[in-house]
């Protein structure tokens, strides 16, 4: 039942559609891109989008091809995005596991500890972290990893709270390892529903995160291509030459949409409470 | 239609349409209601009662549900062809309903007082501070204490029996011809139960109120009505007067209800002192077969029981009585 | 009410030092130090020099016995000074204040104003093709990344005189209208991407609201529809709403940081951009605490909100 009520949910379709567009873009890229996304070539310096010359999206202030550069950097923030969601994911899901399933002191302090790192607001933490750490590519990862963690943690714990109370007394009987066997064998199912929905909406948050930090100059560094720092160079031509701005800003918009879709079209499929009445 | 029926349904349908199928809730449901009276409609979970009562008062949510057939005659007028916004303006002034769960049926977040008056500002077009007076008398009238005070208080700050007495007040408060009782008592505990029936019982005969009050218990309906109908799998089995069905029941299904009841002063119906209980399981909505919906568990069953609905039959007698049942009705 | 106030703020007093040393100690680990950057352009110091450019630079004791100090100064309400101007840092950062907290005020008004009609007009929609698109669209909202569209807006309206601040930026006590004017599009560059979380938390919150018994019980009363909306499931359904809007103010916050950068406005966020830019430490660290300590204070003064609106929380103490 679960499958036919995928087919028919439009919005998630829609949302993986988007976001195979940009996989197979990514994978073409490892092979092909039209123009060298590094490359400067000060002959042809803010020309206009034209299929004669092929830079089908124009070229950038140092004539590099815009589309080239924007699949080049399409590999670059999705890969950040997976690996620091994937991070901050599995350490924080870890975290609120322990801290669900060991309660007492060590629940508090963590929890306690989840609650300061929630005091700052995402961009400001990351923002922060990329100024201690150094604005390279790697740390951008562990700049949305450490963001992501709190809320994981927190959704993981609840999972478990749940659970704990239901086979608590089950679990107080039979010996450690069957109490053990028990959370694995309800945990998973309890977990797995919102983790997906999460993770699916983290993604689409990690990617404006990637691309907000490379835009201040705090992440991806040029000349390697993110569509954030595109964004940045382009601010300054914007001017004379929008579609410096447009196409890369639109390549963000569009993949963060994807995964947008994606999650809440599970969202609606998983939860039958927020669906629309009938 | 004699003078004194107030409200009569006729060949009531309401369906669902589910994953599963089309629900036929209410399949074919008829009966009169006279002035001042109380009728029973008794039945298990998934008979349809609450669905029938909701349908007359034309509360079911549109997706899924859909009333596609019938009449319900009141006032001279059929409920189900009228207008959206004139059966709106019949709910809480000519017919009003209160439901099983005392906790939820009422809005948290805002005032007793506010949930009684805008009620009576709406039907009796009083003015605030008129309304807030006469609140504050019906609920001393049902018995809270400290009325006048109590009248700003949340309904998380009222224990489930006065929550319930205050639905009562509520429904009542406007003089409806009619009150639709659906399982009031079920969420509550046996010793507040008897009370709110006690009230349900003597505001509405002061007030010459006509009350269908919906249960799936037998001991309640003895106490409180007059008429009963009995419902299974959306449609109604048997009708009587309640001493006519307690003491002779004809359809096999209100004889196995009444078998079930536990008594200590003589022999089951298994001749001993073992409970009995209906065998089997109430059937599906969806698929209903062809023929008598409680044939499969009928002791009673013949061949057409499969095959056919039987038609209603009638007997003579002071008061209103008919069953439903092939035992009775002439095979043709 | 009062000792519910009095209670969560001393909870708060935990949270906020935990705030502080991870800002302080974290401030440290940034590589490069100024005192460094600074010497770079000396060409040489006199060893009483060096002494004296530790002791400005905060380089002569070891870091807990900093803490210790900074904690000290800030109680007493000196913030440091800034390792680039040489002048105190408070001052500053107050004066950039108002315009940040404006910028953030508007930019949730303008959220609510969208998200809010567009959530409660979603859940009765009786067509679902048009609360479809309404999604999508409220989805886009949400997708588009906030430096991009205050880029777009810029190229766009920088024709038109007024529109952009241009640095020229005129505070609310000057001129009310002309400040407002100058703030509504970097507002809104915020407030889309915001209405679109608010809508659909107001959206689901009432879908569940008008499922609810007592729904049933003010329509069997005869009450007019839009009572029933209004007065019934609106006030119910808010209730998650308004945790949700504290929850994220947070993020409305630090999106100004990014907006400021971009509309060229002066305020706090755009300060705690250079500062970073510049490992200028006592401007950055008391700048993040400043803004954790209003987020921090934020989600109190939603909690409390809350508490007032829901009357299930007012009696109890604590209420969780």
């Amino acid at each position: 039942m679960a499958g036919k009520k995928l087919k028919l949910n439009a919005i998630a379709t829609t949302g993986i559609i988007i976001i195979a567009f940009y996989l197979v873009g990514i994978i073409v890229s490892f092979f092909w891109v039209p123009f060298d996304p590094v490359d400067m070539d000060t002959d042809h310096i803010l020309e206009g989008p034209s299929f004669a010359t092929g830079h089908i999206m124009g070229t950038d202030e140092f004539g590099r091809d815009v589309f080239s550069r924007i699949m080049a950097g399409s590999s670059i923030s999705l890969v950040i995005s997976l690996a620091g969601t994937a991070l901050g994911g599995i350490l924080g899901t870890l975290l609120g596991i322990w801290a669900g399933y060991l309660g007492g002191a060590w629940d508090h302090w963590m929890m306690r500890f989840a609650d300061i790192l929630f005091s700052f607001p995402s961009l400001l933490l990351s923002i922060f972290i990329m100024a201690i750490l150094g604005e390279h590519t790697l740390n951008v990862v562990i700049a949305i990893a450490i963001v992501y963690i709190p809320q994981f943690a927190r959704i993981s714990r609840g999972a478990i709270l749940q659970i704990k109370q239901e086979e608590f007394v089950r679990a107080a009987r039979s010996n450690g390892a069957t109490s053990h066997y028990i959370l694995y064998k309800h945990l998973l199912p309890n977990i797995v529903v919102p983790l997906i929905v999460q993770v699916s909406l983290s993604l689409s948050v990690a990617i404006l995160l990637e691309s907000s930090l490379s835009f201040l100059g705090l992440g991806v560094q040029p000349p390697a291509p993110s569509w954030g720092n595109m964004l940045s160079g382009a601010r300054k031509v914007m001017a004379i030459a929008p579609w410096t701005a447009v196409y890369p800003g639109l390549a963000i918009v569009f993949l963060v949409l994807g995964f947008n879709l994606l999650g809440d079209g599970l969202r609606d499929i998983l939860d039958p409470r927020l669906r629309n009445v009938g | 239609m004699s003078d004194d029926t107030i409200l009569r349904v006729e060949g009531l349908m309401t369906q669902f349409k589910t994953d599963y199928g089309i629900v036929k809730a209410v399949d074919g449901v008829s009966f009169d209601l006279r002035r001042g009276e109380t009728l029973g409609i008794v039945g298990e979970s998934g008979s349809g009662k609450s669905v029938t009562n909701l349908s007359i008062m034309r509360l079911i949510q549109s997706p899924p549900g859909k009333t596609v057939g019938g009449k319900v005659i009141y006032d001279g007028r059929d409920l189900l062809s009228l207008p959206e916004e004139e059966v709106r303006l019949m709910r809480g002034k000519n017919i009003s309903m209160i439901f099983q769960d005392p906790l939820t049926s009422l809005n948290p977040v805002l005032t007793i007082s506010l949930q009684i008056t805008e009620a009576l500002q709406l039907h009796h077009h009083m003015g605030k501070r008129e309304a807030k007076a006469k609140a504050v008398e019906m609920l001393k009238l049902i018995g809270i204490p400290d009325a006048e005070r109590r009248a700003n208080d949340y309904p998380h700050e009222f224990s489930g029996g006065m929550r319930q007495r205050v639905m009562v007040a509520i429904a009542l408060s406007c003089n409806p011809d009619i009150l639709i009782a659906d399982e009031p008592t079920t969420a509550l505990d046996v010793t507040i139960q008897a009370q709110i029936l006690d009230l349900i019982k003597n505001l509405s005969s002061e007030r010459h109120t006509s009350v269908i009050m919906i249960t799936h218990d037998l001991g309640v309906v003895a106490g409180m009505c007059e008429s009963i109908c009995v419902m299974y799998a959306g449609k109604i089995v048997e009708r009587a007067s309640v001493d006519d069905l307690f003491y002779d029941p004809k359809h096999p299904y209100t004889r196995g209800l009444l078998d079930s009841i536990p008594r200590l002063d003589k022999a089951g119906a298994y001749g001993d002192e073992r409970l009995y209980s209906i065998p089997g399981i109430p059937p599906s909505l969806v698929n209903l077969p062809e023929g008598c919906p409680f044939a499969p568990r009928c002791s009673k069953a013949k061949d057409i029981c499969t095959k056919a609905y039987p038609p209603e039959t009638k007997f003579d007698g002071e008061r209103p009585r008919s069953v439903s049942c092939w035992l009775y009705a002439e095979e043709k | 009410m009062g000792r519910y106030i009095a209670k969560r703020l001393l909870s708060l007093i935990p949270v906020l030092f935990g705030v502080s040393l991870i800002v302080f100690f974290m401030v440290r680990l940034i590589p490069g130090s100024a005192l460094e950057m600074y010497m770079g352009t000396q060409v040489e110091a006199t060893p009483q020099q060096m002494l004296e450019l530790k002791r400005i630079f905060g380089e002569d004791k070891p870091v807990p016995v900093l803490y210790v100090e900074w904690i000290g100064q800030i109680l007493r309400g000196d913030f440091g000074f800034s390792l680039r101007t040489g002048r105190p840092v408070l001052p500053d950062i107050i004066s950039r204040l108002p315009l940040s907290l404006e910028l953030t005020v508007l930019s949730l008004l303008i959220s609510l104003l969208i998200g809010l009609p567009q959530g409660i007009m979603s859940s009765l929609g009786k067509n679902p093709f048009l609360d479809l698109i309404n999604r999508i669209i409220g989805l886009l909202g949400l997708s588009l990344p906030q430096f991009w569209l205050a880029s777009l807006m810029v190229l766009a309206f920088s024709g038109f005189a007024g529109w952009i601040p241009m640095g020229n930026y005129i505070p609310f006590s000057e001129n009310p209208l002309k400040n407002l004017q100058m703030l509504l599009l970097p507002a809104t560059a915020i407030g889309i991407g915001f209405s679109a979380v608010i809508m659909r938390y107001t959206r689901n919150s009432m879908l569940e609201v008008l499922q609810m018994d007592y729904i049933r019980t003010a329509k069997a009363k005869g009450l007019k529809k839009n009572v029933v909306i209004w007065r019934h499931a609106l006030k119910n359904a808010i209730l998650p709403v308004i945790t949700v809007v504290g929850f994220n103010a947070g993020g409305l916050l630090s999106g100004s940081i990014v907006i400021e950068e971009v509309f060229a406005l002066p305020g706090m966020g755009r300060l705690a951009l250079y500062a970073i830019y510049q490992r200028d430490y006592p401007l950055i660290q008391a700048i993040v605490l400043i803004i954790a300590t209003i987020f921090v204070l934020v989600n109190l003064l939603t909690d409390i909100v809350y508490a007032l609106v829901d009357p299930r929380i007012r009696l109890d103490e604590g209420g969780k």
